[in-house]
């Protein structure tokens, strides 16, 4: 068992499956229902009957005929695009489309769950009568309330809608970050942009009530440079992402990017062996959050906590990490990455303090933990697409600034490793064991940052790294990735500066 | 309409909407899953879905749409994107289609009994698998078992001509469950998949190796940052092979940006290290009777006797090398270009026994499982999260956990000393136990 977390560091072929998993729709205006009619003029798209309070009412009592507590119906559609550009052409363009609709049915601890691809009356009764076939003989049956469209605050502001935006400027800001990584040394052999949005939007009703519908647009802009010169290479990696309108480029962010991604391809051809064993590490402000991420945000999903198996069950109100660690998940930081109004079943998203000055106070919920753990349910119900059934799942998760300046962790620290980005990581929530695979890292000599040293894996054991960070800086920043756990999901990772005393870095020279 | 008339009628409508060569992929699928905890089942779920993928060439230039539906209007929508995203791609004589009209049979990829089986036999199975795990004293909670089922037909079609279709099946389960000691807790899981429902293994003998991982790797003990041996178990043997099949991807060649490009027919590696793709195994995990743009798949060599015969190519890739598709498009589903990847890509079994491997071993790490990124495909560094066992004198010592290891490609490869014969060749990427004679390793 163990689930990772990508910062788009895959093969690109597995990218676009990770990107594209069965769940890319049609329609790129309002109203999740009547786009799909907009952009099927010929009559052939799907019914508008699905978004019909009515109709998810009939849906939702049909799933719950054979018995069970909780219904809910989840519409879904997606449109996607995808542009290669490398070694100067643009290789590839590619349009997604897909909609589709999965129906669950909540009985005790049972879940029954169907989808469909097609969205009508018909197919959404049938999925209802398959999912519903779980509670059959519960013989505990549930009185479905109506369904009743509301609105929530929405946490994505939107400046510049995707579907104004001419292709020509995608092609454009692609054109420019590819331009500036070959500017940046002439050992740049290779510049690669790859450039997705999509917009999602869902409808989500329950035997609760719930009706809610929104569409989001999503950003990703990932730039690979390839740097060949002292008898190595090296792949630089840097990404934008945000769910946001086309306006997450302006100011040249698109080249600010490239720039560092060729700034990093460059240094680390210079990279010498690291050491291996026990040593302090120091980890630069931003995407380094993957830490804490693996460490602690997958052990505190309730899934594994409901089932008791989980690293951290039984902990709740407990010290579990040093004073100076405060931890978070916030679904509602403005257009972050992982940022949406609502989860994907209903829930809205909130700031949810996990561990508070190193005392356990939360876990990350769906609706099924929620209710076997008799806790408050706090917008982490998520699923990759309608093919898949909601599982606890992080949104932004952060280390809260703290007090320390940066330059003065790094000055107090002998020696150990200056961990400056990270590629991803991986945990087993149950031992706790994590990792992280340094990207860009540097040798820590008497309070300096000095050579730049060969990727190394940290390894750790979760409830010793958090008990062992010792310094935390108060420059919080973030950093967008792909969070997998037998379904991917966009997250972001953030944390300040921050020193961990004392974990195993994987080199290849004796240490110290 | 049958999906083989469709596909070939929607290359047709590609081409009168302006096209100069187009591609349709097509593919449909069932899948049933169904998890059990406690002895009580969680979750059961049940879909069918299907979807076309739509390439087109427009002077040169490629564009791509996917979509989710198979009627006629939502078909003409992906068509009419693709024509019309053609427009912002660059020309690229390169950007061909395969024209191959060969064809072969790969025996014992589709098995009519797996859909055929009723629920309640498979709902049995693994609740007998979690009984069974649960056994042990030393195993003190389930993590659940699981059983998954899934076939799906493919038909691809183009403009050259090409026309084929395939249909497979697979069908898998597993336990995970935790051993608890004090404060200690060790999680354990083993799975089993096969292309036919039969040849699945007894629940028994997946529940006994679950729980074994589980309990065996309780009170770890520390050892000292050293060098040692490292000899990996067939459960992470595919860390050597992912190694070697990123770096022979035949467009990271072409871009220099794999460690083994300048390599072909070199010596990189060990006498003991044999590496061959095979795409027509019968029953393979990976095996089909053609790549994911239709090219037939075969059986090659990529590694002899530790000298480098081959990458693998699709069409276009293959063009701007010089030379023809090896068969090796790869194809996530419908949604997608094809990339480049593997069918069944094994490491050759040696002669000794695993056991045997251990005996001859003084001091070293039996690797269990690996964390990380494993070998960099672009400059061959290698560093990962580790745990297994200690050896010592010939024989298990202790279990480890939370050691790193690392080195290079190159180190690795030409370290290999030993290679046992115990392959599972059920799996896509398989090789025997085998030992690499030095290591870094970090610990205490």
């Amino acid at each position: 068992m163990n689930y990772q977390i990508l910062d788009g560091d895959i093969p690109r072929r597995k990218f676009l499956e990770l990107g594209f998993k069965g769940s890319l729709a049609v329609a790129a205006t309002p109203a999740l229902i009547a786009q799909l009619l907009s952009c099927a003029p010929k009559g052939g798209g799907k019914s508008p009957i699905a978004a019909d309070p009515g109709l998810l009412d009939k849906v939702i009592l049909k799933a719950l005929a054979q018995g069970g507590e909780f219904g809910e119906v989840y519409l879904e559609n997606r449109i996607s695009r995808t542009i290669l550009l490398e070694e100067g052409k643009f290789k590839s363009a590619v349009f997604g489309l897909s909609q589709g609709a999965g129906v669950r049915v909540i009985s005790g601890d049972k879940t029954g769950y169907a989808y469909t691809d097609e969205i009508s009356e018909e197919k959404l009764l049938r999925a209802a009568e398959v999912a519903g076939t779980i509670a059959k003989g519960a013989g505990k049956t549930t009185e479905a309330a109506a369904v009743k469209a509301k609105t929530l605050p929405s946490f994505v502001t939107v400046n510049i809608p995707l579907a104004d935006v001419a292709d020509e400027k995608r092609l454009d800001v692609m054109q420019r970050a590819h331009q500036a990584a070959l500017d940046y040394d002439k050992r740049i052999k290779m510049a690669s942009i790859n450039y997705y949005d999509e917009v999602r939007g869902r409808t989500i009703a329950n035997s609760e009530g719930l009706l809610l519908t929104d569409e989001l647009p999503l950003l990703f802009f990932i730039v690979q440079t390839l740097g060949t010169g002292n008898g190595t290479s090296h792949m630089g990696r840097e990404r934008l992402s945000a769910h946001a309108g086309f306006e997450m480029f302006d100011g040249g962010a698109a080249e600010q990017a490239a720039k560092n991604c060729a700034r990093e391809s460059i240094v680390m051809l210079e990279a010498k062996d690291a050491p291996a064993g026990k040593l302090d590490v120091v980890m630069q402000n931003g995407w380094g959050g993957v830490l804490v991420h693996e460490a602690v945000g997958h052990p505190l999903e309730a899934d594994n906590i409901a089932k008791k198996i989980g690293v951290f069950t039984g902990k709740l109100g407990q010290k579990v990490a040093a004073p100076v660690f405060t931890m978070v998940d916030d679904g509602s930081l403005p257009n972050f990455r992982g940022t949406t109004n609502f989860d994907d079943e209903g829930t809205p998203m909130k700031r949810n303090v996990l561990i508070q000055e190193g005392v356990l106070l939360k876990y990350m919920s769906d609706v099924l933990s929620a209710k076997q753990l008799g806790m408050e349910r706090t917008g982490n119900g998520r699923r990759e697409s309608f093919q898949y059934l909601p599982i606890p799942r992080m949104t932004n998760t952060f280390i809260e600034k703290g007090k320390d300046k940066p330059a003065d962790i790094l000055a107090s620290t002998k020696s150990g490793i200056y961990v400056q980005s990270l590629s991803g990581g991986s945990v087993n929530p149950v031992d706790g064991v994590f990792n992280f695979t340094c990207r860009e890292a540097y040798l820590i000599e008497d309070g300096k940052k000095t050579v730049p040293v060969k990727g190394a894996t940290l390894i750790g054991n979760c409830l010793e790294v958090i008990q062992n960070i010792d310094a935390v800086g108060d420059d919080l920043e973030f950093g967008p990735g792909i969070c997998g756990k037998g379904q991917s999901a966009e997250v972001s990772a953030g944390q300040p500066t921050v020193r961990i005393r004392g974990i195993n870095v994987g080199g290849t020279r004796a240490g110290r | 309409m049958d999906n083989k008339t469709l596909a070939d009628q929607l290359v047709k409508r590609c081409l009168k909407k302006g096209a100069d060569a187009a591609e349709v992929y097509l593919e449909s699928n069932r899948q049933l899953s169904i998890e059990i905890r406690n002895g009580q089942i969680e979750t059961v779920q049940e879909a069918a879905s299907a979807g076309a993928g739509v390439r087109v060439l427009i002077g040169g230039r490629l564009a791509f749409a996917s979509v989710n539906d198979l009627r006629d209007a939502a078909l003409d929508d992906a068509i009419g994107r693709a024509v019309g995203f053609a427009r912002i791609t660059t020309a690229d004589p390169d950007n061909v289609l395969p024209d191959d009209p060969t064809t072969v049979d790969v025996a014992g990829l589709y098995d009519p009994a797996i859909a055929a089986t009723p629920l309640d036999q498979k709902i049995a199975m693994i609740m007998t698998a979690e009984k069974e795990a649960m056994k042990d004293p030393r195993i003190t909670k389930s993590a659940g078992a699981a059983y998954g089922e899934g076939e799906s037909e493919v038909v691809i079609a183009n403009s050259t001509g090409l026309l084929k279709t395939s249909k497979a099946s697979g069908c898998n389960f597993g336990v995970s469950v935790v051993a608890e000691k004090g404060e200690q807790k060790s999680s354990g899981g083993e799975y089993c998949g096969r292309r036919f429902f039969a040849d699945l293994k007894t629940p028994a003998e997946v529940a006994a190796k679950a729980a074994r991982k589980a309990y065996e790797t309780l009170d770890p003990k520390p050892v000292k940052t050293q060098k040692a041996a490292v000899i990996f178990d067939t459960d992470v043997a595919d860390t050597l092979l992912a190694g070697i099949l990123g770096a022979i991807d035949g467009e990271s060649v072409l871009q220099g940006a794999s460690f083994l490009g300048g390599k072909l027919d070199l010596k990189i590696a060990s006498e003991l290290l044999t590496v061959i793709d095979d795409g027509l195994r019968p029953k393979g995990p990976a095996s089909a009777p053609f790549d994911g743009e239709g090219v037939t798949t075969q059986t090659r060599v990529i590694i002899d006797k530790g000298v480098l015969k081959g990458f693998l190519y699709n069409t276009i890739i293959g063009k701007k090398a010089g030379v023809k598709s090896t068969g090796n498009a790869s194809r996530g589903g419908f949604t997608g270009l094809p990339g480049i990847g593997s069918h069944n890509f094994t490491m050759s079994a040696g002669t000794v026994k695993p056991e045997d491997i251990i005996k001859a071993t003084k001091k070293g790490l039996l690797l269990k499982e690996v964390t990380g990124y494993g070998i960099n495909p672009v400059n061959g560094q290698f560093s990962g999260g580790a745990s297994g066992f200690w050896i010592e004198n010939g024989k298990i010592a202790f279990p480890v956990r939370g050691l790193t290891i690392a080195g290079s490609a190159d180190e690795m490869f030409n370290g290999i000393d030993m290679v046992a014969d115990d392959a599972d060749l059920n799996r896509g990427l398989a090789a025997p136990t085998f030992r690499i004679k030095l290591m870094q390793i970090g610990g205490e």
